[in-house]
């Protein structure tokens, strides 16, 4: 009787796909998604889309974007990312921004703080205005709130790294789970809280929360992060679940402390903030592919080359950059045109690899997703 | 001829010359940014409309005069959609703006030939290859007797009729192409090959057929047999226009042909040298250059086949007076008198001999000092 089991059913289950093929063919892909977006810019069956509803200063340099995303939306969890996409003069840019505010709220929010210099942060504070509308491909990031809190909580945030962390603030508050928790936020001065009175109001309905904002500008503090100073303000810092975001330097620093007071248990942080590529050309890099095998490559000639050499074979054609058979997506890591010198730095841009050489440790997709 | 003859080069001429036409390249693609993505969305958002309001007046409408609006703004359509739009965005003119909807690798066009198979045979094998005898099969479509320098065969006889039969049936031969139904080689391959290889066309035709002769005829009820013949229409006028622009960006007289041994000696520079003297243009008003997907620009296109290719007009000023310096033919013409000068090549090739338009060419830098045109 077993085969019976066995047996997949024919008829209406092999139908839909029919169905939804020729709704594809015929409709979606190249007529539907340009009406819906003649119609309204949010519309798509496809793609993430919001809108800027409102726009708040939180700082002198950091803007929270409070967004109403399309249907598409499913959610996040507390702690999570989302890859923004903007079009800055005709090309897609992305970048990951922190989710600000807690799951479920009507309007999710991304805080960011402008980087001197910083292509996205600087065009969505002075380019978006409340109406304006942005990409939101993917949510991810393994950095979220605790399901069950079973022990004490300390946050260690370091300027725009409390993004995240007031996301779980608010998260834990509605699930009850502020019962014992410390927020040490590092700031550069008393102007750069970000978050101040969300932090303010959270205290003042849970007296469990604690929170010590640690100033480099003051003269009596600590000013970076200090060990003494920490064993001062939480003596119990051990027995806590860690969370950590900020800069480079703080994690490192966080780290290393944590790493001499609590061996056992590993901290919980934040990692997509920490990419300071460095180029170096000619050098041996390590290619990551999708399914998490790496190899290493040589750094001699085009990435094509290397990736060849290296016992791969990616597809590829005219081998001098003009068929785009060799385009694939680079999640991460920087690399160079070789005709032009132009650079790929930013997550999950096309490049071409024959005409490519690669700068930094890359993530790449060699076969993406095709219809 | 328009031109004078293109002049041998030396191969430091040849780096010269492509050196400057790097530059040129080099320059554009720096500019490129809102304007052009503004510019193929427009096309976008044309052919939607073209498209819609030719499905409707030939569901809808009543007498000859919608009828004839109705195929023609769906011809309009389709035309703008392969050409504008459909041909660049699968060269990867646009993959640089990062928007999904206009990635070349991606990219389905409505047309028969599955992108895949297109991308292979035109990106790779012709734009890599253009003109190299034995190596580019657009040459002549292993159809056509289109320079003297391909052996005759008592087939060309009738080579007029089948030029015509593949201009009524130009997207077919274009879906058919990279699958080689006239390769005596392929006649021997094992079934299972072959049907792997020809099942993605197979399943897009009768895509493509279900769509345009099933799908929407049924919708419109007993208007039917009026949309199914307005489809048909715009299908072949898209056919023989595509037809019309293709074979004139290659086969008309004045076009060199290269030995594959060119290849060995190549450089970057050769290359350029090869696509300008291996194609050509001809001229029209804008909306002819829109309607050949800027195709009548094709010595640009074969240059720089990646940039959009609305910039390829302002590019061919500077073009011009680079093969000027160079002593380089930069041929050129009406539509109707490269039309002439194809179809009169097709009749005269059908019959053994005939003299090429140009004498093939050596692209490749000569070794020597002496410049060489063999």
């Amino acid at each position: 009787m077993t085969t019976s089991i066995a047996r997949i059913p024919s008829g209406p289950v092999a139908l839909r796909p029919v169905w939804r093929s020729a709704l594809r063919r015929w409709f979606l892909d190249r007529q539907l998604e340009g009406w819906l977006r003649d119609l309204t810019p949010t519309a798509s069956l496809r793609e993430t889309r919001a809108r800027v509803v409102r726009i708040v200063d939180e700082t002198h340099d950091t803007r929270t974007f409070v967004l109403a995303p399309n249907a598409r939306w499913t959610g996040h969890r507390a702690g999570q990312h989302v890859t923004v996409a903007v079009e800055i003069d005709g090309v897609r840019v992305r970048r990951c921004y922190s989710l600000s505010s807690a799951p479920g709220a009507a309007h999710p929010t991304i805080t960011v703080k402008r980087v001197p210099g910083g292509r996205v942060s600087g065009f969505l504070h002075d380019h978006i205005r409340e109406g304006d509308v942005i990409g939101l491909e993917g949510v991810g990031g393994d950095f979220v709130a605790p399901v069950r809190v079973s022990r004490p909580l300390l946050f260690i945030a370091g300027g725009s790294g409390i993004t995240p962390i007031l996301s779980m603030l608010d998260d834990l508050a509605a699930r009850g789970g502020l019962a014992d928790a410390v927020v040490l936020d590092h700031v550069r001065s008393a102007e750069d809280v970000i978050g101040r009175s969300r932090l303010a109001s959270l205290q003042a309905c849970h007296p469990g929360l604690r929170v010590h904002v640690l100033r480099d500008d003051d003269p009596g503090g600590p000013g970076r992060f200090d060990p003494a100073h920490v064993a001062g303000l939480v003596p119990d810092a051990a027995a806590r679940d860690v969370y950590l975001c900020g800069p480079a330097g703080l994690m490192d620093a966080v780290q290393a402390w944590w790493d001499g007071v609590q061996p056992s248990r590993p901290l919980h942080r934040e990692t997509f903030r920490m990419e300071v590529p460095v180029p170096r050309p000619g050098a041996a890099v390590r290619v990551t592919l999708p399914d998490g095998a790496a190899v290493t490559l040589s750094g001699q000639g085009t990435l094509l080359e290397q990736l060849e050499q290296a016992g791969l074979s990616p597809r590829n054609g005219c081998r001098m950059g003009i068929c785009r058979t060799c385009t694939c997506r680079k999640s991460r890591g920087v690399v160079e045109d070789i005709r032009t010198g132009a650079v790929s730095d930013g997550p999950d841009e096309d490049i071409s690899l024959c005409v490519s050489v690669p700068r930094t440790d890359l993530e790449l997709d060699l076969t993406p997703e095709r219809p | 001829m328009n031109a004078v003859e293109s002049r041998p080069l030396t191969a430091d001429e040849i780096e010269a010359f492509g050196a400057e036409v790097d530059a040129l390249r080099a320059e554009v693609l720096a500019d490129l940014g809102q304007a052009d993505v503004d510019h193929i969305r427009g096309m976008m958002r044309l052919q939607r409309r073209s498209e819609a309001a030719g499905r409707l007046l030939l569901a809808f409408g009543f007498g000859p005069l919608t009828f004839v609006g109705g195929a023609g703004a769906l011809a309009l359509a389709k035309i703008l959609e392969n050409m504008e739009i459909g041909h660049n965005v699968m060269h990867g003119q646009y993959d640089w703006t990062g928007d999904p909807e206009l990635q070349g690798l991606r990219y389905e066009w409505d047309n028969v030939c599955t992108g895949d198979n297109w991308r292979h045979y035109h990106n790779v094998e012709h734009h890599t290859y253009t003109n190299i005898l034995g190596k580019d099969r657009d040459i002549g479509y292993d159809l056509l007797r289109v320079t003297a320098e391909q052996p005759w065969r008592p087939g060309h006889l009738v080579q007029p009729l089948s030029a015509l039969a593949l201009a009524a049936l130009f997207q077919w031969g274009v879906g058919m192409h990279d699958l080689r139904p006239l390769d005596p080689e392929a006649r021997q391959e094992p079934l299972g090959s072959k049907w792997a290889r020809w099942s993605p066309f197979l399943r897009k035709a009768g895509w493509q057929i279900g769509k345009d002769y099933v799908f929407y005829p049924v919708l419109a009820f007993w208007n039917a047999p009026r949309v199914l013949l307005g489809n048909l229409l715009a299908n072949g006028t898209r056919n023989v226009w595509a037809f019309s622009v293709i074979f004139c960006g290659h086969f008309p007289d004045g076009v060199a042909f290269f030995e594959e041994e060119t290849l060995e000696r190549e450089t970057r520079g050769g290359w350029y040298l090869r696509q300008l003297n291996g194609s050509v243009n001809f001229d029209g008003p804008r909306w002819m250059h829109i309607l050949s997907g800027h195709l009548s620009h094709q010595i640009e296109h074969h240059l720089f086949p990646d940039i959009p290719a609305h910039r390829y007009p302002t590019m061919s000023m500077r073009m011009r007076e680079i093969c000027e310096r160079y002593g380089q033919a930069y041929n050129t013409g009406s539509l109707p008198r490269q039309l002439w000068s194809v179809a009169r090549n097709i009749v005269r090739l059908s019959l053994p001999g005939g003299r090429a338009g140009r004498p093939t060419w050596d692209s490749g830098a000569p070794q020597g000092a002496e410049p060489q045109a063999a």
